[in-house]
């Protein structure tokens, strides 16, 4: 008998030991282990070591059919509530808050909460920053601002009267520990939620300006979902976790919504451009632009790479992408994208 | 006016990264299909070490507990769920026996063996012999190297073949195979060189 074919034999002993291996390998080892006493006392002490593994007999409690997830599932959750069940306009939102609230937990105690995500804010401001960022909607549907209102003149252009409130409310929060921040934004996110106008697709249908966008409400709860899923994105890179994207569903109402606002934003007289966006199960594409005219170019990104474009976590020509035609015309699609500044 | 034309493409059964998404998200449905996924296997492994349904039920509670709030632990760029459940499941039995055999030598200062089957009884001494000679397998078990503690996961919990382990963990057969020896060596060392006193046999 060849050495070659000893020490192949030999290398299955292990695997035989802990039964893995297929039948076509038992079956060919069986005469080997007969004719060699070396294999043969190898696989008796392997046996042994796994028998010990196994533990006496009689104890053993292989039972392949768990009890009820009811009883087993109740400690988790406890530890954290599942997002709340809201309409589908409400759930990007719901969803997002789940996940920061998950990812603020990684932070114990004393965590990194002065790290850099963004701007120039760390954790903390940029939950304090979700917090002033969500009292908008919060306020239109008659929830009490968490922070002391701050002085700004009530004509003030939004814009102006936005970064200041995001600064008082900055302020504020520095002066008092990251929990309380979290706190404050995870309750008033938990307002926003419990609102009857999270639950009732039908009480989010009016058009209201926030934040310079004329939206339904229905819209602005998707805004504040993707808001939130990018900031947690943020955070999550800058403490070296990774933040998966919304789940398709999700991201897929943000996209529409994203691509309803880019359209609007070029206008109807722009060189139309076939934009396809493709990710998960799903693709979609768009003529934007003028309609009446051929199609002078084409773009394909992907779901998660146009929510960051859009987001400003790309510029225009960093984000990976696929064009053919008419370089300026899908440029120009590109440049509108990044510049709507929805952050 | 935009067009849209939405291609909903076929739907495979969900994968980890799937699954992770909706438990990052807070989505209750993606952790009630991670327990049917893999409820089974995480007690198996749980009742393998404790001996002790009690034990087994604590273990479960304990890691989708933590598989569900504290989900971003979990990287399915790293690896399976199935073999983070098994491995996570494993380490909490050890460390359920250990605080269990702690709590009995509080009670029992004077024992001399560690006793952890939960009402030892007369049984024969070979049993309880053998009851630690398998605490100290597993307790070395779970201090492997982790690309070692998959392979042995996958063979000896999930049932797995060595060919099937390599494909799950995208690694040569022949990895597989001399990483389950290599392991397996390492257990048969621990039980002639015991390195936890607290497995050790006083007396």
């Amino acid at each position: 008998m060849s050495t070659g074919h000893h020490d192949g034999m030999r290398d299955l002993l292990t695997a035989r030991a802990l039964g893995a291996l297929t039948p076509a390998e038992e079956t060919a080892l069986a005469p080997h282990l007969v004719s060699c006493e070396r294999c043969a006392a190898e696989a008796e002490r392997l046996r042994e070591t796994v028998r010990l593994l196994d533990g006496p007999p009689g104890a053993a409690m292989d039972d392949d059919t768990p009890p009820e997830s009811g009883g087993t599932l109740a400690l988790a959750l406890r530890t954290r509530p599942a997002a709340p069940r809201v309409a589908e306009h409400a759930a990007p939102y719901a969803a997002a808050v789940a996940g920061l609230q998950a990812l603020l937990e990684e932070l114990e105690g004393d965590g990194p909460w002065h790290t850099p995500v963004v701007h120039d804010w760390d954790v903390h401001d940029t939950v304090g920053h979700l917090l002033a960022a969500d009292e908008p909607l919060a306020r239109h549907l008659g929830i009490a601002p968490r922070v002391p209102p701050s002085c700004v003149a009530g004509d003030a252009p939004w814009e102006e009267a936005w970064n200041a409130r995001t600064a008082a409310v900055l302020a504020h929060e520095r002066r008092r520990p990251p929990r309380e921040t979290v706190a404050a934004w995870a309750a008033q996110a938990g307002d926003v939620l419990a609102a009857p106008e999270a639950a009732d697709p039908a009480r989010a249908a009016d058009v209201t300006s926030l934040m310079g966008l004329p939206l339904p409400l229905a819209d602005h709860f998707v805004v504040r979902g993707f808001e939130t899923w990018i900031h947690t994105d943020d955070i999550g890179r800058a403490l070296g976790l990774a933040v998966p994207p919304p789940p398709d569903p999700h991201l897929w109402q943000m996209v529409r919504l994203a691509v309803r606002i880019l359209g609007a934003a070029l206008g109807p007289d722009a060189p139309p451009v076939l934009f396809a966006v493709s990710g998960g199960d799903r693709d979609a594409q768009w003529v934007l632009g003028a309609e009446n005219e051929p199609v002078r170019g084409e773009l394909v990104l992907d779901s998660v790479d146009f929510c960051l474009l859009v987001g400003g976590r790309y510029a225009p020509d960093e984000v990976p992408r696929v064009t053919t035609g008419d370089r300026t015309a899908v440029g120009g699609v590109l440049d509108t994208a990044a510049s709507l500044a929805w952050l | 006016m935009p067009v849209e034309s939405t291609a909903e493409m076929s739907v495979g059964p969900p994968s980890d990264a799937e699954l992770h998404r909706r438990l990052v998200y807070g989505d209750e449905t993606a952790l009630a299909e991670a327990y049917t996924a893999y409820g089974a296997l995480v007690r198996r492994v749980a009742a393998r070490v404790t001996r002790s349904p009690g034990g087994a039920e604590d273990v479960a509670q304990e890691v989708f507990a933590q598989l569900w709030s504290r989900p971003y632990a979990f990287d399915p760029r790293r690896g399976s769920l199935r073999t983070w459940l098994s491995m996570l499941a494993h380490r909490r039995a050890v460390d359920w026996v250990r605080s269990e055999a702690r709590h009995h030598k509080d009670v029992r200062a004077d024992d001399s063996a560690l006793q952890t089957i939960p009402e030892p009884g007369p049984g024969p001494d070979e049993e309880v012999v053998d009851r630690e000679r398998s605490l100290l397998l597993h307790s070395a078990l779970a201090d492997l190297p982790q690309p070692q503690r998959e392979v042995v996961h996958l063979a000896y919990f999930a049932g797995r073949t060595y060919r099937q382990a390599a494909v799950e963990l995208g690694i040569p057969e022949g990895t597989a195979k001399t990483r389950l020896r290599t392991a397996l060596r390492t257990l048969a060392r621990s039980l002639a060189d015991p390195p936890d006193p607290a497995f050790g046999r006083g007396g």
